[in-house]
């Protein structure tokens, strides 16, 4: 009987550990203590698409377009401690099942920085950054339908400022 | 009557023995009372499991909705929402351009090793 209990048990994580994406990590790690939290609804995209002009402060790179095809941005910055290296673990395995494409890694001083892209040639479906250093782990993930053209012109754009 | 801390430390050639010894008696109704457990615990395991697998599908949708039900909004107000998307592709225009740095200064370092030789 004990193995039948296991064995349900063990079918239930392994339920729960395909079904994860930036949403459940964000339910899951959003109300722990010292966590700093961020969501933004598709809803919220819609609004600030109709922000007039949706541009960078010095005016050289648009996001308008990005913007409009956003669905939902999950951000957790959690400081160093046992929930800390739990995400970093539930991250690396939702982007391995979820068959994410690893954009880029840097490695600088004991910080690891690791960017994820999951979509095709041409759409972006979801695009997740994980940073780990001594004293914090931070989780982005922007969902979305993002032009995968657009997003990696933008992000050049952005890198030469 | 023996204890049972007394049973399990006995050997298996003990054991052997003891239960050739025909002066112990057996319970003549020994054979039907194991009968009688042995059939009440497989009728417990088949009740048991579809509660069981009743249980882990409660379970089971119960955290789906808990982790799926959509967050709430951080801000209220789209230009602060704006200025977080833009904090976030700030952050990430920084790592692209911290990686490209280390590309250049690679290559630089190899153009130099290339002109020395």
């Amino acid at each position: 009987m004990k193995k039948f209990y296991i064995l349900v048990l063990m079918l239930l994580v392994s339920l729960s550990a395909l079904a994860q994406n930036g949403r459940s990590l964000y339910n899951k790690y959003s109300d722990l203590p010292d966590v700093e939290a961020v969501y933004i609804s598709p809803a919220m995209f819609r609004l600030i698409g109709k922000i007039p002009d949706v541009e960078m402060q010095d005016g050289s790179v648009n996001f308008g377009p990005i913007i409009k095809s956003l669905s939902g941005l999950y951000i957790l910055n959690i400081p160093k401690s046992e929930a800390a290296a739990q995400l970093a673990d539930e991250v690396n395995h939702f982007v391995t099942k979820g068959h994410y494409e690893l954009l880029m890694e840097a490695k600088d001083n004991g910080e690891v920085m690791r960017m994820y892209t999951v979509g095709d040639d041409k759409i972006v479906n979801s695009l997740v950054m994980l940073s780990r250093d001594a004293s914090e782990t931070s989780f982005i993930c922007l969902d979305g339908t993002m032009p995968r053209e657009q997003l990696e012109a933008l992000i050049a754009e952005a890198a030469k400022e | 009557m023996r204890k049972l801390d007394e049973i399990s430390r006995l050997s298996a050639s003990d054991l052997e023995r003891i239960s050739l010894d025909e002066k112990i008696p057996v319970p003549e109704e020994l054979a039907s009372r194991i009968d009688s457990v042995t059939r009440s615990q497989s009728r417990h395991i088949l009740w048991s499991i579809p509660v069981a697998a009743a249980l882990a599908a409660l379970v089971a949708v119960g955290i789906g909705l808990t982790r799926d039900s959509e967050p709430a909004d951080t801000f209220d107000d789209p230009y602060l929402a704006y200025a977080q998307v833009e904090a976030v592709f700030a952050k990430i225009s920084d790592t692209v351009a911290y990686g490209a740095g280390k590309i250049e200064d690679t290559e630089t370092r190899i153009d130099k090793i290339s002109y020395w030789k």
